[in-house]
């Protein structure tokens, strides 16, 4: 597809749209916008002009104006997606939801708080706990991604396996459509068949269908006890076949299910100077519960704890307070930042496939491993089947074996996760990253049909290109 | 050996707010934890029990609720636990509390060694261990930041001050507090939990301790806060303007000027 450079006549008129002070050329700042989570080396693109908008309105003009132009719009949050859909790969402009960042109402009567998209997913928290409310949505980086990000990509995370992800505690949205129009999808009810789903269809399209400009999500009375459990198993098999029995045989629904393999627990303890005794271990699980009576929790932990050392754990180490939550907790999210400094060439994956299919999955990452000479450890939200393998470069690859290896890599693992009943991301999304490989593996006609509804909504193809389709 | 460690519960600072007005820490809602550098104290005792052979007794002065503090320090490891805990204790500072474990420490005695955190996360003042190691009136090693060794009735402890290390030997029974790089401790295992939750707590109250009730509490403590303050922090700023390049160069020039006269160039 073709777009149209940003000339000064762009400029001029975002200015008049935004104001002055909120279009920016300055290269810093570009170069700033160009990248996210991904490999910069790899997906990097600078944007050719920075736009801050702080209502509808304005994000309603520029739209409308970059469509008739053909310019390339890429929204952007607080830039720590995985995928790189945040990536002005087309350049054009980059549509930032920082100044709308305000928490408009937290109503506790109906349970909801009104957001804009700027607002840091923790900052929500932070307010509504005070009211003893909180917003199930729990990405790992909650400390600075933007709730407009956490929509648009539908993010999952560490609390899904009892919570869900995202999407479900989005009950309205307020979407600016490519051509303009400012739509108020959904609201504060929790029913609605009236007509298509159309929030639902917005929510995870990874800003390819519009910009989020507000937002309804559902609060849910924050839990007063919680109880973490570190455990320690030899073998990768033996963790990962206690995840469902947790839930089949105990009939507890934890809140989280974390697994993390040797190499991932290993390089992460490091990383954060962690101690603790995993000499023997091979595999390790983090079970969160939570509820409002502690006494049950912990009665609950005990019951899962005494499952798993009679499932062959080594150790079961409990953690009921924060100081000690904090402590194991910040094994598992440091993890993808201490493989990063081991070794900054890799593919964080984000594959989902049914809880059962996991032990095959696992003996597939080891052939893979194998076969392409490559390591992969491999961590995640085991609890809903949605794990982080790593493909991480060989030191003796040139960068251009290394991106021949990756392809194949991948391209084998994916068809082996569709076999298995699985999808390409369970939460990161397809972004820039995956679209090639969403193509090959997606079934024909769904994609043409996910073609024919983006046409719909964005008839000029402006709303952040190449991502989820090749362009 | 016979260890005794001290341990307080204190509220946990990691989200903490402070009261606007008054400038003190806003306690309700927030989570009690044992005093994180307590943890040390308890870990240290483990280690040299495991070493040495013997048992620890872990002590703590506190509401009803400390309790909690104690079966954390159980469930990795400790053997017994004592509360010191009534109405006639609110309000001691220090001093008044240094008293009341010395009390405790010389009816449930002789230790060859007691062992506190450096210093408590609340009060921050770092005063009861050197306090109790006085009333008990046993050599006292501040800032410990490794055990070097234990035998024959001496203890060998390496001191982190601000600017080195210094390696002091005492008589047993001694009373050190060490800072966080003593070691690293252990998370309570779901066996040590389970020991803990049922194991009894002996609590002790003035009486039994046989204190004069004018020499505790509030009445017994000699520390009076006159005022509790943020201090204000007051920077004076000076900005050098330098919107274009033309511009920049004079704000170089000022700069530099500027930092001459303070002394920092020459």
């Amino acid at each position: 597809m073709l777009f149209n450079p940003v000339d000064q006549e762009v400029l001029e008129e975002l200015a008049r749209i935004v104001g002055k002070n909120n279009v920016c050329v300055d290269r810093e700042r570009l170069l700033a916008f160009s990248r996210d989570e991904t490999p910069p080396e790899r997906y990097q693109h600078l944007p050719e002009v920075i736009v801050t908008p702080s209502k509808a309105a304005e994000v309603a003009q520029i739209l409308r104006y970059a469509s008739r132009r053909r310019i390339p719009v890429t929204p952007r949050g607080a830039g720590s997606g995985l995928s790189g859909g945040a990536i002005p790969c087309h350049g054009g402009i980059a549509l930032s939801c920082e100044r709308m960042n305000r928490i408009l109402e937290i109503d506790e009567i109906n349970m909801v708080a009104v957001v804009e998209p700027g607002v840091v997913t923790n900052e929500l928290n932070r307010e509504v706990e005070k009211r003893g409310l909180f917003f199930a949505g729990y990405p790992m980086s909650l400390e600075t991604c933007f709730i407009g990000g956490n929509i648009a990509e539908n993010a999952g995370g560490g609390r899904a396996v009892k919570y869900g992800v995202t999407g479900r505690y989005i009950l309205g949205l307020e979407l600016v459509t490519p051509t303009g129009d400012i739509l108020n999808l959904g609201g504060k009810r929790v029913k609605d068949v009236s007509g298509y789903d159309l929030k639902s269809l917005v929510i995870g399209s990874e800003g390819t269908l519009g910009i989020i400009t507000r937002a309804v999500v559902k609060l849910l009375p924050l839990p007063t006890a919680k109880v973490d459990l570190l455990v320690l198993f030899r073998e990768v098999k033996e963790a990962i076949e206690m995840v469902p029995r947790i839930m089949t045989e105990l009939r507890v629904i934890p809140t989280s299910v974390e697994f993390m393999d040797e190499v991932a627990f290993t390089v992460s303890c490091r990383y954060i100077n962690e101690n603790l005794p995993y000499g023997e271990a091979g595999a390790m699980l983090l079970v969160e519960m939570d509820g409002t009576d502690l006494e049950r929790v912990e009665l609950e932990a005990e019951e899962v704890g005494e499952r798993m050392l009679e499932g062959g754990a080594i150790e079961v180490y409990v953690a009921d307070n924060y100081t000690t939550q904090e402590r194991i907790w910040s094994v598992r999210r440091s993890i993808a930042e201490a493989l990063m400094v081991e070794s900054p060439h890799q593919s964080l994956e984000d594959i989902v496939v049914p809880l059962s299919a996991i032990p095959e999955l696992i003996v597939h990452l080891r052939r893979l491993s194998d076969t392409y000479n490559i390591s992969i450890p491999c961590y995640g939200h085991a609890g809903d089947g949605n794990l982080h393998a790593t493909l991480v470069k060989n030191p003796h690859m040139s960068m251009e074996e290394w991106y021949r290896v990756q392809d194949a890599a991948l391209d084998d693992l994916y068809h082996v996760v569709k076999e298995l009943g699985g999808a390409l991301s369970g939460e990161h999304g397809i972004g820039l990253k995956r679209c090639s490989f969403f193509e090959r593996i997606c079934d024909p006609a769904e994609l043409a049909l996910m073609r024919r509804i983006k046409r719909v909504f964005d008839p000029a193809g402006i709303m952040n290109p190449g991502k989820i389709f090749c362009a | 050996m016979r260890i005794a460690v001290t341990v307080k519960q204190v509220p946990e600072t990691g989200d903490v707010k402070m009261d606007e007005v008054t400038g003190t820490l806003v306690r309700e809602g927030c989570e009690s934890i044992m005093n994180p550098l307590d943890l040390h104290a308890v870990e240290a005792a483990l280690v040299l029990t495991q070493n040495h052979g013997g048992e620890i007794t872990v002590i703590s002065m506190g509401p009803p609720d400390a309790e909690r503090a104690l079966r954390e320090a159980l469930s990795m490891g400790c053997h017994q636990a004592l509360l010191i805990t009534g109405r006639a204790f609110a309000g001691s500072d220090t001093w008044a509390t240094a008293l009341a474990l010395s009390h405790a420490l010389r009816q449930c005695g002789p230790f060859d060694l007691i062992l506190c955190g450096e210093k408590a996360t609340d009060g921050e003042t770092g005063q009861v261990g050197p306090e109790l190691a006085a009333l008990l009136d046993v050599p006292l090693v501040t800032y410990v930041g490794r055990i070097v060794e234990v035998q024959k009735g001496k203890i060998i402890a390496s001191r982190y001050l601000e600017d080195g290390c210094e390696k002091i030997e005492a008589d047993l029974p001694a009373l050190l507090t060490v800072v966080r790089a003593v070691n690293s401790p252990r998370l309570p295992t779901l066996r040590g939990k389970k020991a803990a939750r049922s194991a009894g707590i002996s609590h002790l109250d003035e009486s039994q301790l046989g204190l004069d009730p004018e020499r505790i509490g509030l009445r017994g403590s000699p520390t009076r806060v006159e005022k509790i303050y943020r201090p204000q922090i007051t920077r004076t700023s000076r900005i050098f303007h330098a919107t274009d390049e033309k511009k920049a160069q004079d704000a170089v020039e000022e700069y530099i000027t500027f930092l001459r006269e303070k002394g920092v160039l020459r």
